[in-house]
This record gives C-alpha cells, sequence and structure tokens, in this order.
C-alpha cells in the first residue's frame, strides 16, 4: 500500500465516522418565533410556511453537514415583547442550533437584542427597516441579515418611470408609522435625485380614513405624480375619495397594502391605473421560481405571498452560508454571510457590512384589468405601464 | 406646504366635516346613553361597532342583501348581543367604582377583538356598493358618505324621538337624572339598564354597517370609534344627549379644517388639545352635564 492510498482510506474513515458523529448528533435544530395568531397572523403563517417547505427541501437533499433539519417554532401572537422572551427560551433552554427571524420589522428589531446579546447568526427575511441594520458604531449589530429590499425604495420605480416620461411635480403623503415614513423618505430623496420637484408632503396618523382635506390640498396643486407610502385601509380609502374629489395625477402609486388581491376586489375598475410595489411576484424569472409556487401551491393549497417566498428563500441562505462555512459556528458564518452572492427564488442577496440588503430588487406592477401587471425595473417586466393615468371622468 | 386655501376649498372641508361628524355623533350617542344611564364608560364600544360592520358584511356577501337594508339587520343583532352582554356581565359592574366597569369593559374589548379574529380571521373584508360622488358647485360630495350621513341624522333623531315621547324613552332619561327617583316612581331600573345597553350596541352596529361601506372591515377597526366616541361625549357634555350631537359635527369639522390649514397628522393635536381645554375649563362638556 502507497502512502497515498494510506491516506485515502484513513481521509474515508475520517469521513465515515465524521458522518457516524453527525448522525449521532441529531438534527440541526433551527428556532424561530412567528406571528402565527394577531395582527400579523396570516403572513406571519406565510412566512412558516416557507420555513417549513426550505427544512423539507434541505431535507431531501440529504439535509444541512450530513444532518437533518428541523425548526422549532413558537407563536408570538405579532407582539415584539412576546418574540423576544420566546428567543431567549429557544436559545438558552431548547439549545437550538441556529435561528431564524420573525415576522416584521418591529418584531425584528427587539428579538435582534436578544440574538446579538447571545451571539446567534439571524437571518431576518421580512425586515425591510433600514434602521435595523444601518446603526450607530457603538450599537452595532454583528449577527442579524436583511434578505428583502427596506422601505426606502418601495417608490422608485413609480418615480424613475415618471422622470423618463418627463413628469415633473410629485406630491408625496404617507401614514404616519416607521415603515411609510422611510418609505416616504426615500420617496422624496429619489424625486429630488431625478431633478423633479416635490410640492405636497404631509403625514397623516395611524388608522385615518378621511382624507378629504389632505385630498383637497393635493387637488389645488395639480401635481403629475401622487406617491402613497400606506399600508391596505388608507390605501383603498385615499383611492377612493381621489375618485370622489376628482383629484387625477397622471401617475399614482401606493407601497404595501396594493399588491393584496383584496386591493383590487375592494376598490374593483376604481383600482385600475394604480401603480404598486412589490418584493417578489410568482411571475418573475428567478431561478426555480415556477417550480417554488408549484411546490408551494400542492404542499398548502394557497398560493404564497411575498412573505412566504422570502422566507423559503431566507432559510436557503442561512443554510447556504452554513454549507459553505462547513460549521455551526456563528462567526464563520457571518463571515459567509457577509461574502455571499446568491440568487434564489426571492431574487438577489448580498449585503453589506452591516448586513444590509443591497442587491435585492423592488419591482412595481399596475392594475391593468384586475390583474398585477409587472412594469419596472425594465428588463424584468413583460409589459408597458398604461400612461399616463386618464382623469377619473374620461374612463 | 404651501397651500393657498381658498373659499371653495374651505367649502370643501366644512361639507365633508359635517358629513363625517354625522356619523361621530350617531355613535357616540350611543356611549352618551350608557354613560348617563348607568354611570358606566363603555370601552368597548368600537369592537360592538365593528361587530355590526361584519353582520352587515356578511349578509351583504352571502345574502346579497343591500348594505343599506342590512342597517336594522345589524342593529337588531347587536341589541341582542348588547342585551347578553349586559345580562351577563355588564349589570355586575353598574354600582361598583368607576375601575371595575372600565376593567370590565375593557376585558369585553380585548375579547371581542380577538373573538372576531379566531372566527373572521384577520382577512381585509369590503363591501363594494356605492363610489364616486355626487358634484353640486365647487363641492364634491361623496356619495357613501352622503348617504351614511342621511343615515347617522335620522336615526339620531329617531333616536332623540324615542327618548323625548315615548313612555319608555322617558323612563330612560328618568333613570339618567336619577336612579333612586326613577326606581321609587316605579321604573324597572334593571330593564332600563338591558335595553340601554341593547340600544347603545345597536346604535354602534348602525354606524358599522353604515362604515363599512366606507373603508375595509377588520376585527380591529372599531378601537379607533371609542376614543372619537369619547371625544365627542367629553366635548358635548358626558351624559348629554344633544351634547353628543354638537360634539360629534364640531369633531368631524374640527378634524377636517384642522387638516386643511395645518396638517392631517396636527388634525388629532387639535383635537386632544380642545379636549383638555374643555375638561379644564368647562369640564361638565360645551352643553353641560347630565340633562336636567
Amino acid at each position: 500500500m502507497t502512502t497515498k492510498a494510506l491516506g485515502a482510506v484513513i481521509a474515508a474513515m475520517a469521513v465515515l465516522v465524521g458522518g457516524l458523529a453527525a448522525q449521532a448528533q441529531g438534527p440541526i435544530r433551527i428556532g424561530a418565533s412567528l406571528s402565527l395568531t394577531g395582527t400579523y397572523a396570516k403572513l406571519g403563517k406565510n412566512q412558516h410556511e416557507g420555513y417549513k417547505l426550505c427544512e423539507k427541501d434541505l431535507n431531501a437533499k440529504g439535509g444541512l453537514l450530513g444532518r437533518k433539519v428541523e425548526f422549532v417554532v413558537y407563536d408570538d401572537q405579532s407582539t415584539p415583547a412576546t418574540a423576544v422572551r420566546l428567543y431567549e427560551k429557544l436559545i438558552t433552554e431548547d439549545m437550538v442550533d441556529g435561528v431564524m427571524g420573525p415576522y416584521s420589522s418591529p418584531v425584528t428589531e427587539a428579538s435582534a437584542n436578544v440574538t446579538e446579546k447571545y451571539k446567534k447568526v439571524m437571518v431576518a427575511p421580512l425586515a425591510a427597516t433600514t434602521s435595523i441594520f444601518k446603526r450607530p458604531p457603538d450599537k452595532k449589530r454583528y449577527y442579524v441579515f436583511m434578505v428583502i429590499s427596506p422601505a426606502e425604495v418601495y417608490l422608485e420605480g413609480l418615480i424613475d418611470m415618471a422622470a423618463k416620461r418627463g413628469l415633473k411635480t410629485v406630491a408625496v403623503v404617507n401614514e404616519d408609522t416607521l415603515f411609510s415614513k422611510a418609505a416616504a423618505a426615500g420617496a422624496v430623496d429619489i424625486v429630488k435625485k431625478k431633478g423633479m420637484q416635490v410640492v405636497f408632503q404631509e403625514a397623516y396618523p395611524k388608522g385615518n380614513t378621511d382624507f378629504a382635506a389632505l385630498l383637497t390640498k393635493v387637488k389645488s396643486l395639480n401635481p403629475d405624480v401622487i406617491a402613497a407610502a400606506t399600508y391596505f385601509d388608507d390605501a383603498v380609502a385615499l383611492t377612493r375619495q381621489m375618485r370622489e374629489l376628482d383629484v387625477s395625477p397622471k401617475a399614482y402609486g401606493v407601497t404595501v397594502g396594493g399588491d393584496l388581491p383584496e386591493f383590487y376586489d375592494t376598490l374593483k375598475a376604481n383600482a385600475e391605473y394604480v401603480y404598486g410595489a412589490t418584493q417578489w411576484e410568482h411571475v418573475l424569472p428567478y431561478p426555480g421560481n415556477n417550480e417554488f409556487f408549484g411546490a408551494y401551491k400542492k404542499e398548502f393549497g394557497h398560493e404564497p405571498s411575498y412573505h412566504s417566498a422570502a422566507g423559503y428563500a431566507g432559510c436557503l441562505i442561512y443554510a447556504e452560508a452554513v454549507k459553505r462555512a462547513g460549521t455551526l459556528d456563528a462567526d464563520r458564518v457571518r463571515e459567509q454571510l457577509l461574502k455571499l452572492e446568491m440568487r434564489t427564488v426571492f431574487g438577489d442577496y448580498k449585503v453589506d457590512q452591516d448586513g444590509f440588503q443591497v442587491a435585492h430588487r423592488m419591482v412595481t406592477f399596475q392594475w391593468q384589468e384586475g390583474k398585477k401587471v409587472v412594469v419596472w425595473p425594465d428588463e424584468m417586466a413583460p409589459a408597458k405601464p398604461r400612461f399616463p393615468t386618464p382623469p377619473w371622468n374620461q374612463r | 406646504m404651501n397651500v393657498f386655501v381658498t373659499p371653495a376649498m374651505l367649502a370643501q372641508v366644512v361639507v365633508s366635516g359635517i358629513l363625517s361628524g354625522a356619523l361621530y355623533a350617531m355613535v357616540a350617542l350611543g356611549l352618551a346613553l350608557i354613560f348617563g344611564v348607568m354611570r358606566i364608560i363603555n370601552v368597548a364600544h368600537g369592537p360592538l361597532l365593528m361587530l355590526g360592520a361584519y353582520t352587515t358584511y356578511f349578509l351583504y356577501s352571502a345574502l346579497g342583501l343591500n348594505p343599506y337594508l342590512t342597517v336594522p339587520v345589524s342593529m337588531l343583532v347587536l341589541f341582542a348581543v348588547g342585551v347578553l352582554l349586559e345580562r351577563t356581565l355588564v349589570f355586575r359592574v353598574v354600582d361598583a367604582p368607576e375601575l371595575s366597569s372600565l376593567l370590565l369593559t375593557f376585558g369585553i374589548s380585548i375579547a371581542l377583538v380577538n373573538l372576531a379574529q379566531l372566527l373572521f380571521t384577520s382577512d381585509l373584508r369590503s363591501v363594494e356598493y356605492l363610489t364616486g360622488s355626487w358634484v353640486v358647485g365647487p363641492v364634491a360630495l361623496s356619495k357613501p358618505r352622503l348617504v351614511a350621513f342621511v343615515f347617522a341624522g335620522a336615526l339620531t333623531g329617531l333616536a332623540f324621538l324615542f327618548l323625548r315621547r315615548t313612555k319608555l324613552g322617558k323612563a330612560i332619561r328618568a333613570t339618567s337624572q336619577s336612579r333612586e327617583v326613577a326606581m321609587v316612581c316605579g321604573i324597572d331600573v334593571q330593564r332600563i339598564h338591558l335595553i340601554t345597553f341593547g340600544l347603545a350596541a345597536a346604535l354602534a352596529a348602525a354606524g358599522g354597517a353604515l362604515i363599512a361601506v366606507i373603508v375595509a372591515i377588520q376585527p380591529e377597526m372599531g378601537q379607533i370609534w371609542t376614543f372619537k366616541s369619547f371625544l365627542v361625549i367629553v366635548l358635548g357634555g358626558a351624559g348629554n344627549y344633544p351634547g353628543a350631537l354638537l360634539g360629534g359635527i364640531l369633531l368631524g369639522l374640527i378634524e377636517q379644517v384642522a387638516s386643511l390649514f395645518l396638517t392631517t397628522q396636527l388634525s388629532e393635536v387639535v383635537a386632544y388639545v380642545l379636549l383638555v381645554v374643555v375638561l379644564l375649563v368647562r369640564p361638565t362638556g360645551l352643553l353641560g352635564g347630565r340633562e336636567t
């Protein structure tokens, strides 16, 4: 026997023994707190299903580091305080091997304090708030990673399309909450960058559904574009009252809420021509997107939302980093997550040194004959926007 | 930003303010009734409104009923719910310290919202029936809001007539003025409490049914109406029924006019600052406290 062959045998045995040891270690347990009841129940459940499908797919391919993957999930009832308690429990009592992020920015913001304290890497697939990741140097977070695009770019598509078509004036309105404020601030920056002018900007309180006065003011200024950083209720009320008060900009877009099927069900024809922004659509040409859509529908009996896709992709991103690191050690997985460039069903992943997402792109759609048609960015858009939006009395 | 306010714009927001004010008045009248008769601040008033909205939604989506025809049905259903709540829970805290009744109705409020989340899920529902507006000169009148205004005006009027003219209504007012004297006069105060609570829930339900056509329906839609109703009855005078009407219209106007001259965000500040001022200067409300 040559030394080379001997080396090979030893190596093979080492792998075998290592493999056995891995088997003996049992599955890799990944803990997460999710909003399974309460305000965010519906969205949190979709994210949970994304995790479940990821777990299934990983195990079908032989698991991770030779071990099976198993999610340990608790319900935080959509409250940050409960999530904090649950991550404490997951890490200190259940001794999970890794964690994944919860649903929503506020819950992630609270939970990140716990995962940082215990130096656990947390890929947070459903947190869009910049301030969770971009922090002053003395409060920097090292172990939390962003997957979706930040709030600031939600209205980029609308403004970019308007600028390219020679529109000049923009009214920016927003709900006065963390996410919408950031989306509006981002919109104002983009408007200025494109050489357009913000002629009106106003925030309204959460829960406001009467926009008569606000729209009366907007109407008197007759802006080319109305960019609204909204949730669902306000997006619906705003659109209805725009029609009632005959406010007719050449382009009008909303942020969150506009992408829900309920938006069209509620507004019917009044939703036509409205632009919206979304993190993900199943028609986008990302690798495996179609297969993911089919498998998800088959597994859970309903279509995935972007929350499902982000959850699924976030889990795969974490798994990929673990695979590349060859270990669950937080610092080494972190290193890989900082370096990783990956394209999933959800689109591109790449973060900067703060774990802040820089590669994923938002898409802008327009409601056309009851369908969300992706119209921006050009390279991903199968159709053109119907531009300009006709005045209400000419529809 | 610099917006030049024209008279036409002012006219528009004044009209919008009066339209929403009538709804506030009707919903708040329910809260005022309960406070006047039972001395209870019903924190669950908004969630009762939410249940009214759901009743309308289900009648509209399952049976295809015209949503405006569902208003009396929603009112009847919630009258029953109100009676049930009073008979099983609320009657226990009528003479208890104020904190007990606050705690109880707060509990009922949380229970109702969570029950709705369990039963109806937090999916957003809507009744898409009437949209658009009628344009009169420079002013656009929102169709669903105008219809809601007419309904609210009529129902509030009926409620006042009932309180003024009918024997039962007089008994309710008598109980509100002095429970002991009412009892001495042979009024069944327990029964009056029961009816009052049912009536208040029915008024909230009417509000819910009318709002269902205007905004999206979801389990947490009601809470904001508890606050608004509370604001209305403090402005108008707690326990003073015509005060609710004044307070409601006033709140609608303040919200809209302040939004026009300041910002939508600041209009709430104006409304609540006014609340504090009224409490300091005229603690019994603009029209005074209990009806005499």
